[in-house]
């Protein structure tokens, strides 16, 4: 199941690709190129407004859903998700969250990403390559509120492990939905531990709930390996299906 | 345990009078007991009761109690000694020091200079009331037994003592029984004020009256004497535990011993002119302005059934003390719960007492005496309660204590007065001039000598100009703060330098231009104040911090959920320099007083007062209670939430996490800290209700639309409809005027008379007594020991309303007078060199 999650990144399971077509490609080329200007602009830019209640640090919301029908690969990742927008306060926050669908309401095979400005929600990201995540499997209907507790304990400062905190995503998948939170730094097993305390007080998770940390290289070398054997096998496929 | 015993037998006798004088149709015949007061006058008067009552009752009354039958007997074999009670009154007096960890000097003078004003009438009226609240003390000591054993043995051991003093005393008992009994005709009429029955009281002039005076001559000393000891008793207020206990007092300008039999004198003569008048009393303005004045004070007197009772002619007793009709006496004691089975503590016994008029000599009695200017004293009457619980002190640990008053008053500024003249058409237009209200008002302040005085309606050009430099040379420091917007007043807090060291000041202003609920321009003032006891320049004693809340709420009647949410913000300051106390291990007492716009028992002064008000659907009228709107037929209900979470203070009524997230982020390696529940607060602010510019539309994905109402119901449901505050407070007064019934207001103009000015408190609560670091025993919160009574709106109408000659202001002023204990740094002090210390000393 592990590696299922982790390939989930950017794999098909063949869940929802049918009703994807190629024309999406030439429109996320438009909104990948927007994103690197609002990138440059929005990190000046985004500062608490007046009487607001400034974060710690500034984040900012991702959005990808899968784009099916092309062969998966880190690229296509990259491409695939989009800027939601940066807020530096909590009344930006929810500004933003208001607006936005609950991940529990989503359809498809759908990731929201929260970041801290400027570390994007990739394992390649210079934050996160030495890092790793606290992955939590939930059965469907627990998503929405598991991952608003999991970004307001994270934005609210709440995991008190200094600077490790990169960020969190829900990824929401077609029998289980997961979350997870993103440190930078794998190997420092004190950290890795209190952040699991604290997703187990904030999430208020049963005890018996199980909890998984996986390394992004871990995680890297899974997908490279598993999506050479689908993009091999989708190719196999694209040739039978001609 | 004579005294115990007596006060068994005594104590539901005299509530049962208490209770019954209460009655609204006590002239209806079908009653079991009857009263008939007599009163001598002797240039003091005495006033005895005959209380007729089916003996069945009174056994019943004690099967609980072992100790009853003997008291019966007791008190049977002591019939036809009037004096009895009194005598006893006199040995628990003595013996209160001794019970009592905490003695007040022996000189009685010293004590009276102390407190001109208010402590010598008292004194002069305290004894019967003392005693018993002394005879109650054995009996609350003895369910605290093990925590004072040693007060006890010496009380038992004094008994034999106050019994031989006793019967020695009976023969010339008249000495004392002089002294006594303008106390008990003081007493007696004070009690009336209690209820909402109609009382009428036949009090006889007795032809003891001759015999009273002629022993008073001989005896002079005797009588002074008891006086003394009185004023110790007086003193030391904070010994008994019978909260339900209270006299009213007279103020007069007493100074010393020598002078008290002739003002007790006076007082009487007042008293019986007034009771004369009683009958008058809506059609009083055919007397002089002087007599009228006393027909009301009269009002405000409880009477005391002083001097003797029978029952059925077998029993005789005197009844000695009056209670309040508010106390709270019926909840831990157990002679209280039985009492209640026949003498309820409320008005349900109006019936069963018939109070026959009262008939006074002629009018031949009348002081002279006094001139106009002291009456205007006379005509609010200082309450005092007695405050005690000296069990819970073991015996080894001292404890100082402090007095202080405050005053609230709301002296209308004199633009408001011009702007709105519609109200004061009834006024001559001398009484509105500003330079006369200012000497008025100045004056009251001076009379009352408050050392925390709260002042609503200051115009700021007169603050500068005339209050400010008297307040300080007063010995005053003062805070103002004028409301924004175009109104020229605002709330002045003022607190004695010479008591009161100053810690922190928050001047809040309830304008919030982002707020649509709080655009109106109303302050408050909170000031963390420091109790410190100076001796020279050395600082004798520290008390806890006090937190002294002044506000002036939103008048408007329709707009109660303004009120709500400007409430909300004074409960938040409060709540926050309570808290910083706390941070420092301190408990922080907390008077909160001002002009509330909202009358007793309505929503926002339930949140006062119970700490939890639903508000949901309320209608915002009904909010204040200070009109009845309902017959509207569209009128704005309060909706959910009352006010936006961003205006930073949450549904409890405090400060949300924002301080206390910048107080973290010193201590937690700088960071910003927010809690879930801070966070979902702002949820629907309306920063975050509008969508981002820059906010992409994606189908399924962006395109949500927040909605308040819809949204997390299940974690909003329990706390969204329900405002609470955890500060624990009470109201001085009771909105009742004890004896008449009659509704006490605080404020009367053309349209409206009510009460909407306020002194609440933190009361000390008995769980909450602490050892101290330094050994000492210290209870938290404070201790209503003294108020100054209000009138009945019918009283004002009878003198043209307000404001009038006497009154400066539209409103009426509220003093009370609070103890509270010192962390005294005097450790090793033998008990008794401890004693109250009094802020004016």
């Amino acid at each position: 199941m592990n590696n299922k999650f982790d390939a989930l990144k950017d794999d098909d399971s063949g869940d929802h690709d049918q009703d994807q077509g190629s024309p999406k490609d030439s429109e996320k080329e438009k909104i990948e190129d927007e994103d690197k200007d609002q990138n440059s602009t929005r990190k000046k830019m985004v500062v608490p407004g007046a009487g607001e209640h400034p974060l710690q640090y500034n984040y900012t919301f991702w959005y990808s859903r899968r784009t099916p029908g092309r062969p998966a690969s880190t690229q296509s990742y990259e491409q695939n998700i989009k800027q939601i927008g940066s807020f530096a306060s909590v009344e930006q926050f929810w500004r933003f969250y208001s607006h936005m669908i609950r991940p529990g309401d989503l359809t498809g095979h759908s990731d929201f990403h929260l970041f801290k400005e400027g570390i994007k929600p990739m394992w390649e990201d210079d934050a996160n390559k030495m890092g790793g995540k606290w992955i939590i499997r939930l059965r469907k209907g627990l998503a929405s509120r598991c991952w608003e507790n999991l970004i307001l304990a994270m934005l609210g400062e709440q995991f008190m492990v200094g600077e490790e905190i990169c960020g969190a995503v829900v990824s929401v998948r077609f029998q289980e939905d997961i979350i997870s939170i993103w440190n930078k730094t794998a190997s420092d097993q004190a950290t890795t531990a209190r952040i699991r305390d604290t997703l187990r007080r904030v999430l208020n998770l049963p005890p018996n709930t199980i909890m998984e940390y996986k390394t992004h290289t871990d995680s890297i070398k899974y997908v490279q390996c598993v999506t050479f054997r689908r993009s091999f096998l989708a190719e196999i496929d694209y040739a039978n299906q001609k | 345990m004579i005294c115990s015993l007596l006060f068994y037998a005594l104590y539901p006798l005299s509530r049962y009078l208490t209770a019954g004088r209460r009655s609204e149709d006590s002239q209806k015949g079908l009653s079991p007991a009857v009263v008939h007061g007599t009163a001598a006058w002797d240039g003091c008067a005495v006033t005895t009761k005959r209380f007729t009552q089916s003996q069945t009752t009174q056994p019943d009354q004690w099967l609980s109690s072992s100790s009853t039958a003997k008291g019966k007997t007791e008190e049977g074999m002591k019939e036809g000694s009037p004096d009895k009670e009194g005598d006893t009154g006199m040995e628990q007096n003595k013996e209160q020091p001794v019970a009592v960890p905490h003695k007040e000097p022996k000189n009685g003078e010293t004590k009276m200079s102390e407190e001109p004003q208010s402590e010598a009438t008292k004194t002069s009226e305290e004894p019967q009331s003392e005693a018993t609240k002394t005879s109650e003390e054995p009996q609350s000591e003895a369910r605290t037994t093990d925590e004072e054993p040693q007060s006890e043995a010496k009380e038992t051991s004094e008994e034999p003592q106050s019994e031989a003093k006793e019967t020695s005393e009976e023969p010339q008992s008249e000495a004392v029984k002089t002294s006594k009994e303008p106390q008990n005709e003081a007493m007696m009429t004070s009690e009336v004020p209690q209820g909402k029955m109609e009382v009428s009281m036949q009090q006889n002039i007795n032809t003891k009256e001759a015999t009273d005076v002629p022993s008073e001559d001989i005896n002079p000393e005797q009588a002074l004497a008891a006086h003394i000891k009185w004023l110790q008793t007086d003193a030391s207020i904070k010994e008994t535990d019978c909260p339900g206990l209270e006299e009213i007092q007279i103020h007069t300008p007493t100074h010393s011993v020598e002078e008290l039999v002739i003002s007790a004198e006076e007082r009487i003569e007042q008293t019986a002119c007034s009771g004369e008048q009683q009958t008058q009393i809506p059609s009083m303005e055919s007397e002089t302005p002087a007599v009228s004045e006393v027909t009301e004070c009269w009002d405000e007197y409880y009477i005391n059934p002083a001097a003797d009772e029978e029952y059925d002619g077998a029993n005789s007793s005197k009844l000695v003390f009056c209670e309040h009709s508010q106390t709270h006496l019926t909840i831990s004691k157990p002679c209280n719960t039985q009492n209640s089975l026949h003498f309820p503590a409320g008005l349900g016994l109006a019936g069963e007492i018939e109070c026959p008029l009262w008939q006074f000599p002629a009018g031949s009695y009348y002081p002279p005496l006094e001139s106009p200017e002291s009456f205007e004293v006379m005509w609010r009457v200082w309450q005092s309660l007695p405050a005690a619980e000296p069990a819970l002190i073991p015996f080894p640990f001292t404890k100082t204590s402090l007095n202080f008053t405050v005053m609230s008053y709301n002296v209308l500024a004199q633009d408001l007065l011009e702007a709105n003249e519609e109200l004061y058409i009834h006024c001559p237009l001398e009484v509105l001039d500003w330079s006369y209200r200012c000497s008025l008002l100045l004056e009251e302040i001076f009379k009352w000598a408050p050392d925390i005085l709260c002042l609503q309606e200051v115009q700021e050009n007169h603050y500068h100009e005339q209050l400010y430099p008297v307040l300080c040379q007063m010995g005053y420091t003062c805070v103002y703060k004028r409301r924004t917007g175009p109104k020229t007043d605002g709330c002045a807090t003022c607190y004695r330098s010479s008591c009161f060291s100053e810690v922190s000041v928050s001047l809040l202003e309830f304008f919030r231009p982002d707020t649509e609920l709080l655009n109106r321009h109303n302050v408050g003032i909170v000031l963390l104040l420091r109790p410190v006891v100076t001796q020279g320049s050395e600082i004798k004693a520290m008390g806890p911090p006090l937190c002294v809340g002044n506000t002036h709420l939103l008048f408007n009647p329709r707009r109660g959920d303004v009120k709500l949410a400007q409430l909300a913000m004074m409960l938040a300051e409060i709540d926050s320099t309570v808290k910083s106390c706390k941070a420092k291990g301190e408990h922080c007492n907390i008077v909160l007083c001002g002009d509330f716009n909202s009358v007793p028992n309505m929503p926002l002064y339930q949140l006062i007062t119970t700490g939890t008000l639903y508000y949901r659907g309320l209608p915002a009228w009904m909010v204040s209670g200070q009109e009845d709107l309902s017959f509207k037929t569209h009128f704005h209900r309060l909706s959910v939430p009352l006010w936006h979470s961003c205006l930073g203070i949450t549904d409890n009524c405090q400060y949300s996490a924002s301080k206390n997230t910048f107080e973290n982020k010193d201590q937690t390696s700088g960071k910003l800290h927010y809690s879930h529940d801070f966070m979902r607060q702002l949820r629907y602010c309306p920063a975050a209700c509008v969508r981002p510019v820059d906010l992409k539309l994606i189908q399924g994905v962006t395109d949500n639309a927040p909605d308040p109402s819809l949204e997390n119901p299940s974690y909003d449901t329990c706390s969204r409809h329900t405002l609470t505050h955890c500060l624990d407070l009470e109201s001085v007064y009771q909105h009742v005027l004890p004896g008449s019934g009659a509704p006490e207001v605080t404020t009367v103009h053309s349209e409206v008379g009510a009460t909407v000015d306020y002194i609440f408190y933190s009361p000390r609560r008995s769980s909450t007594s602490a050892q101290t670091a330094c050994g000492n025993f210290v209870s938290e919160g404070l201790e209503l020991i003294g108020s100054l009574c209000l009138l009945s709106e019918d009283v004002l109408w009878s003198m043209n309303g307000l404001p009038n000659h006497m009154f400066p202001s539209d409103h009426l002023s509220l003093v009370a007078k609070f103890q509270l204990d010192l962390n005294s740094p005097a450790i090793g002090k033998t008990v008794g060199e401890v004693g109250g210390i009094d802020v004016r000393g």
